[in-house]
């Protein structure tokens, strides 16, 4: 396949600089009234030479409660590579405001384990610019390679939606979208086999290990400046958790995807269910996943981690 | 369709056959009997036990093993015990134990944790090496108490005190001390959760109870048995060599003998009420937290016959399984569901070779899955791999002298009282049919695990 052509940044972009300069954006289009673009920018973000704190990716490890181990968790690089994904959200061509924008889902090839010593080059671009009932959808494409070489490592593919953004000249998709506006469908939840209690701090502690401080996680008071009731928890937090749960070590392999549903008010109960699917041997195939709220029954999330 | 094929359709899983997983029959150079055991009433947590350690309790129950069987100064080969809930500074619980008691301070002893199941795991480990004559006496037990738990600092704080520690300069102890947050002050307890799946012990056996459709009436009636059968015991004296009474306490402290079914009917449902399943599951048909300590004396027919010691009966073999639970391939605690039939395929025994049966009481639900299990012919056929259902126990010969739904669980001192009053009634039966009486544990633990073992009568 054929790449955008690449603006290499000089270093990491810092993300908390990236949501204010987001947020001044969003203030001075609002008293310029400046039109939004209304294509994608062409080329890509990539920034060369990416090595993991290992200290940050401990604390990663040990909120999600399991044994830290020296390869990276496939949402570890995740958090790694978003800020080269959101330097490309919040570019001036841009056509969608960074701030707000809700993720609908994720999906991720884990293509070979990644060392903490490993030092990669990330590369991003948005692609797909679609019209969804609440308003436009976009794609943010994440590249992970070792440093130098042309072999790719770890591709996600995140769906965000700006909600009451719609752009003039945007298709309409073909097929329903999914998100908070599809999670009304019929949902029985399972019998759980787990119960997560998700702390009021659950936001803040995410955002110290991910260094996404997007203001809807981090409190009460913040995610009402931005209009939601209550913060909420992320939805790599809970992709992360149930990645987890799923169980390690996963094969060399693997990809996984999850969709988003009503979001995870905190503090909450989240009961998921996991069922796997073995081999006539034994051997791990692929798990589905789904997430409820334990109380009203509400889904969350669901998705699939399957062996590549 | 039963139970299983309702969790498990289309989905393909390896059997846990009894015969091919398992080890070969061992070659046994020479017995190892169960001489006799000793244990301390055991008491409801926050009631009389408040205050005791758990090492005070290990030492009240070793204290009244060694003045029943005449053992001051003796060298014991090896002591075994262990504690779920342990305080770090009880590294050497056990070491410590015998250091404070009237046994010779040249008794070597170690520490071991396999959860509900440490206490049968202490009797097995110690048996193995008086079989292969490597100590020709041992001592097992074990001990907990859920009223004085160990409580850990947060993990904030904990960090804060450990880079304290390595802080050089006044500075650098005073940056650190900043970091202190008020979230940091509030104490970590431990909880009775599965670390894997945050649901507690109680909630996954609701799982377990609702998927093999097991009756409230059903679990009410085995608790009620439960309490009539240990009071029953109690008034006829049978636990008279088998205890000691510690802290004004003679007789285990949840023992109710006045329960009925109309009591346990009124009880409301513990465990189970957000999970979907129906509720059938109350404090009456599931264990207390509870505080105890339990020692069972172990030997060579050549040591018990040289220090004219009674010999109750022998430790035939033990097994241990172990079940996928994490995303409920099988229930928490159906482990001892593989592990008998393995057993009992290795000894070439059936369930009708049995004339008593030891099913620790995690939940009145435990015990009846787990028979659920083993008459279930599908579950016989696609996950034991046997040609039908396992079988089916005389239910009359289970848990006789009651168990832990009326005496309580202090989690790894169990194991020691089923093994004692288990050696106990054998002895007393003597022979069955021209054999020895023989008797099957089955105790199951957290983290999936479940350990068995066969004993007979002398």
């Amino acid at each position: 396949m054929s790449y955008p052509a690449a603006n290499v940044l000089a270093g990491m972009p810092s993300l908390s600089k990236l949501y204010v300069n987001a947020a001044a954006t969003a203030a001075k289009s609002r008293v310029l009234g400046l039109n939004s673009p209304m294509t994608l920018p062409a080329d890509c973000n990539e920034v060369r030479g990416v090595l993991a704190d290992l200290a940050k990716m401990t604390e990663y490890q040990h909120l999600l409660g399991k044994a830290a181990r020296d390869v990276m968790p496939s949402g570890f690089i995740h958090a790694l590579a978003f800020p080269v994904a959101m330097s490309v959200m919040v570019r001036e061509e841009f056509p969608l405001p960074l701030l707000g924008m809700i993720h609908l889902k994720n999906r991720v090839q884990h293509l070979a384990p990644v060392l903490f010593t490993q030092p990669v080059t990330i590369r991003s671009w948005a692609r797909n610019l679609t019209s969804h009932r609440a308003g436009t959808q976009v794609e943010l494409v994440v590249e992970v390679r070792a440093e130098g070489s042309p072999e790719l490592l770890w591709r996600g593919v995140s769906t965000y939606l700006a909600k009451g953004i719609f752009l003039p000249g945007v298709d309409k998709p073909a097929v329903a979208g999914t998100g908070p506006d599809a999670a009304h469908g019929s949902f029985t939840p399972p019998d759980p086999t787990g119960l997560w209690h998700l702390g009021v701090d659950t936001g803040r502690a995410y955002a110290a290990v991910s260094g996404d401080f997007n203001p809807i996680h981090l409190s009460v008071l913040s995610a009402k400046a931005l209009g939601m009731r209550r913060s909420l928890a992320h939805g790599m937090y809970l992709a992360a958790r149930v990645l987890a749960d799923v169980g390690s070590p996963k094969p060399d392999a693997f990809s996984w995807e999850i969709a988003f549903d009503a979001p995870v008010f905190l503090p909450a109960a989240v009961a998921v269910h996991i069922a796997d699917t073995q081999t006539d041997d034994g051997v791990w195939v692929s798990s589905q996943f789904v997430g409820w709220n334990a109380r009203t029954g509400r889904k969350h999330f669901s998705g699939t981690a399957a062996v590549l | 369709m039963t139970a299983h094929d309702a969790n498990h359709s289309g989905t393909q899983h390896p059997t846990q056959n009894p015969t091919s997983q398992g080890a070969t029959p061992v070659v046994r150079t020479r017995r190892a009997v169960v001489v006799g055991g000793n244990r301390i009433p055991f008491a409801r947590a926050g009631e009389v036990y408040t205050k005791s350690s758990n090492q005070d309790m290990l030492t009240a129950a070793l204290d009244g093993l060694v003045a029943r069987f005449g053992l001051q100064d003796e060298r014991i080969g090896e002591v075994a015990a262990g504690a779920v809930l342990k305080h770090s500074r009880d590294f050497n619980l056990t070491r410590e134990a015998v250091l404070g008691s009237a046994l010779s301070p040249e008794t070597p002893a170690y520490d071991l944790q396999q959860a509900c199941a440490t206490g049968l795991e202490t009797v097995l480990g110690l048996a193995n090496k008086i079989k292969l004559g490597q100590i020709e006496s041992g001592i097992a037990g074990g001990v907990d108490s859920a009223s004085d738990a160990p409580i850990a600092v947060s993990e904030g704080l904990r960090e804060v005190l450990l880079d304290l520690n390595r802080a050089r300069t006044l500075g650098q102890k005073l940056g650190i001390l900043a970091r202190i947050r008020p979230k940091d002050l509030s104490p970590d307890a431990p909880s009775t959760g599965e670390p894997r799946t945050g649901l507690s012990m109680g909630e996954h056996q609701a799982l377990t109870t609702a998927q093999w459709k097991i009756s409230r009436q059903a679990q009410d009636e085995l608790a009620l048995a439960s309490h009539q059968n240990l009071a029953a015991a109690y008034d006829r004296g049978f636990f008279e060599d088998l205890l000691t009474p510690y802290r004004g306490l003679s007789q285990d402290s949840n023992l109710r003998p006045d329960s009925s079914l109309d009591k346990l009917a009124k009880l409301k449902p513990a465990f189970g009420r957000n999970l979907g399943a129906a509720a059938t599951m109350t404090a009456g048909n599931s264990t207390p937290l509870t505080d105890g300590a339990s020692t069972v004396l172990l030997g060579s027919e050549e040591w018990a016959a040289s220090h004219n010691l009674p010999m109750l009966a022998n430790l035939i073999d033990g097994e241990t399984a172990a079940v996928d639970f994490v995303h409920g391939k099988d229930g928490l605690l159906m482990a001892p569901v593989f592990a008998v039939p393995r057993l009992l395929a290795r000894n070439a025994l059936t369930l009708a070779d049995f004339d008593f049966f030891e099913i620790h009481e995690a939940f009145a639900g435990t015990v009846l899955s787990t028979l659920a299990a083993w008459e279930d012919e599908s579950f016989g056929r696609t996950r034991l791999g046997l040609a039908g259902a396992f079988g089916a126990l005389d239910r009359s010969k289970l848990n006789v002298k009651g168990s832990s739904l009326a005496a309580g669980h202090p989690f790894a001192a169990t194991g020691g009282r089923l093994v004692a009053t288990l050696a106990k009634m054998l002895h007393d039966r003597g022979t069955v049919e021209g054999r020895p009486a023989r008797g099957l544990i089955s105790v199951c633990a957290a983290g999936g695990q479940g350990v068995a073992a066969i004993l007979e009568a002398r």
